[in-house]
């Protein structure tokens, strides 16, 4: 009864334009940015940052990247590791490179670079399409695996092979708590899911829509193929490159190629899908739940034994992890093929008509 | 009728193409004036659809030449065809399913629009004028159309005789100077193919589109066009007005068949 918009009408263009153009929404986003700014970091603990928030945070932000890639231009890719890892690797020897080098803009760097990279290794999207370019995808995944492995320029010549970034520096503020880290993931994450929102819901969004749903159509009311698909292969290499700087400076602290093998790139494309495909908000879903539910269910299930009595080892908890988030998985996609944001829009279009369905 | 028809704008001049072994269309030569309708008909498999494809840079003819204002081309990209005013729509509908009225008719303005992927990132100033000011052109489409209440439906879910107007409005969007329209009334029942000649009549006389229709609807094709071409096997066999096409011997014949 409470969420209607009956009574809201729109008088402009730009009004019905808005990102959430209903009342409700824009209060409970408001409300819900308000507590992940001020409420979350009163009460929160440093478990909570580092183990759940910041990892989120983050991985939200790479599953965003994902999504406008494989979601809103269709072009699938098996890459997203290598992309994090390319923006990790460049932002480091940014910062270690170049003299007095602020953190904030290397990261950043971090991500140009890995756009750059991103193109170059969207080309062959040019011509294959599907399966096939997820194999292309592949390649770039192992070539960077490689890379960061065998050149010991990109690593600075560590002996371990591992490099690590001491003290994050925003701007002559020192960032070492859990919270400040936090709330910088946090920034970022919002200012770079508003940008998302803005390209998707703006020409180049339909220009990547219009490749993804029909390409010949496309190209009949004049969208050009090669600058749709890289640039979406670009901006997607963006998102990545800059969670995966995040990634290696903000959540590790000190990193190995292995923080972003395929694994990594597996990781985001099941987020997305989960989340559902060609949604911002999806992608917030799927992170949400790739991150939260395995440490959710490592907590829920030895508490279950303790409530009937039976004392659970640890390797078993692991394995049954495992075994329940792959069937939730699997029971997520049928019931909903869609993702967790057609879940989403599906129970709020309910929820405009309750409680009269008829 | 307030239009005049005007000069020859497009002359497609002996086009032949063929896939592999299979001669599509042989020696094909016909030309489009200004403001008029102009149909192509012909039997199943006679080369209509593929004669819309060369036109608009799908397909790529052997030989033959296609003449637009006067700017001798061999072939034709899609791109190159945008360019320079010709939209078209589809038989088996290539609209973007996915998305939703609004945003396939918007797309349609794509070579319109100017903002850079930064201005679009940052919305506020150039991009959002822009889309504003093609949201409200957009719009005077989809009220042209009678389509307002579907405006944010995804297209997928429309049922046919919609798809068929979005996909209309779509190329619409384009604001083109000539309009192909590949069987917009297959399939549709009575009421929707009035509409359908309704919207069509209208296009070319308040905005002074041409139009080339492919139509299997011979009361629709002999009301609506000015001249008709007529295909059989890749052949030209007939062009002129409906009445004359109508009394040509090898038009019957190649429609209802000889007794020999």
């Amino acid at each position: 009864m409470i969420y209607r918009e009956n009574g809201q009408f729109k008088t402009s263009y730009a009004a019905d334009q808005q990102i959430f153009p209903i009342r409700q929404d824009r209060i409970a986003i408001l409300a819900l940015l308000i507590f992940a700014g001020v409420g979350v970091p009163l009460f929160a603990d440093e478990y909570l940052f580092r183990a759940i928030l910041i990892p989120f945070l983050i991985l939200s932000l790479a599953a965003l990247g994902v999504n406008l890639l494989v979601g809103y231009c269709g072009q699938i890719t098996l890459g997203a590791g290598a992309f994090m890892a390319v923006g990790a690797y460049a932002a480091y020897n940014f910062l270690i490179r170049v003299d007095g080098m602020p953190m904030l803009i290397a990261v950043l760097l971090g991500g140009v670079v890995a756009a750059l990279v991103g193109i170059v290794f969207g080309v062959p999207s040019l011509r294959v399409r599907g399966l096939y370019l997820a194999v292309a995808t592949l390649a770039a995944q192992f070539f960077w695996d490689w890379a960061f492995l065998r050149i010991r320029w990109f690593t600075n010549y560590s002996s371990s092979g591992s490099v690590s970034v001491a003290e994050l520096d925003f701007f002559g503020w020192r960032i070492e708590t859990p919270v400040e880290k936090y709330l910088l993931c946090l920034g970022l994450l919002i200012l770079f899911a508003l940008v998302a929102k803005n390209l998707t819901r703006g020409a180049i969004g339909r220009q990547w829509m219009a490749i993804r749903d029909m390409d010949v159509a496309a190209e009949v009311i004049g969208i050009r193929p090669m600058y749709a698909k890289l640039s979406a292969f670009a901006v997607s290499s963006f998102y990545l490159g800059v969670a995966g700087a995040l990634w290696g400076f903000v959540h590790l602290g000190s990193w190995e190629p292995a923080a972003f093998s395929i694994d990594r790139s597996f990781q985001l494309l099941f987020m997305v899908i989960i989340g559902g495909l060609g949604s911002i908000m999806g992608s917030f879903f799927g992170a949400a739940f790739i991150v939260v539910l395995p440490i959710f269910l490592n907590q829920f299930l030895p508490w279950l034994g303790g409530l009937v009595g039976v004392t659970i080892s640890t390797a078993a908890v692991s394995h049954a992890e495992f075994m329940i988030f792959g069937a939730l998985i699997i029971f997520f996609l049928i019931v909903e093929p869609h993702g967790l944001a057609r879940l989403w829009s599906t129970g709020k279009e309910k929820l405009r008509l309750w409680p009269f369905p008829h | 009728m307030g239009r005049q028809i005007g000069e020859v704008i497009l002359d497609l001049k002996n086009i032949s193409l063929s896939f592999g072994g299979v001669k599509a269309l042989s020696d094909i030569s016909f030309d489009v004036r200004e403001h008029e309708i102009r149909a192509i008909i012909g039997p199943n498999g006679a080369g209509k659809s593929s004669m819309l494809n060369v036109i608009n840079g799908v397909y790529r003819p052997q030989q033959g030449e296609i003449v637009l204002r006067g700017e001798h081309f061999a072939n034709m990209t899609p791109a190159r065809a945008a360019r320079a005013g010709i939209a078209r729509t589809f038989q088996n509908l290539a609209l973007f399913k996915g998305m939703t009225v609004l945003d396939n008719i918007m797309a349609g303005r794509n070579l319109q629009m100017r903002a850079n992927l930064f201005q679009q990132a940052i919305w506020f100033g150039p991009a959002r004028r822009e889309e504003l000011a093609h949201r409200a052109k957009v719009e005077e489409i989809i009220d042209f159309l009678e389509i307002q209440h579907i405006r944010k439906v995804p297209v997928g879910r429309l049922p046919y005789g919609l798809q068929k107007r979005v996909d209309l409005g779509r190329a619409l969007a384009m604001e083109p100077q000539i309009l192909l329209l590949d069987e917009p009334m297959a399939g549709m029942n009575v009421e929707e193919k009035q509409d359908m000649c309704r919207f069509i009549l209208d296009i070319n006389d308040q905005f002074g589109t041409t139009i080339v229709l492919i139509e299997h609807d011979m009361g629709v094709v002999m009301d609506i066009s000015d001249r008709v071409v007529v295909l059989d096997y890749g052949r030209k066999i007939g062009d002129g007005a409906p009445d004359e096409v109508r009394a040509n011997p090898d038009v019957i014949r190649a429609y209802l068949g000889t007794s020999n």
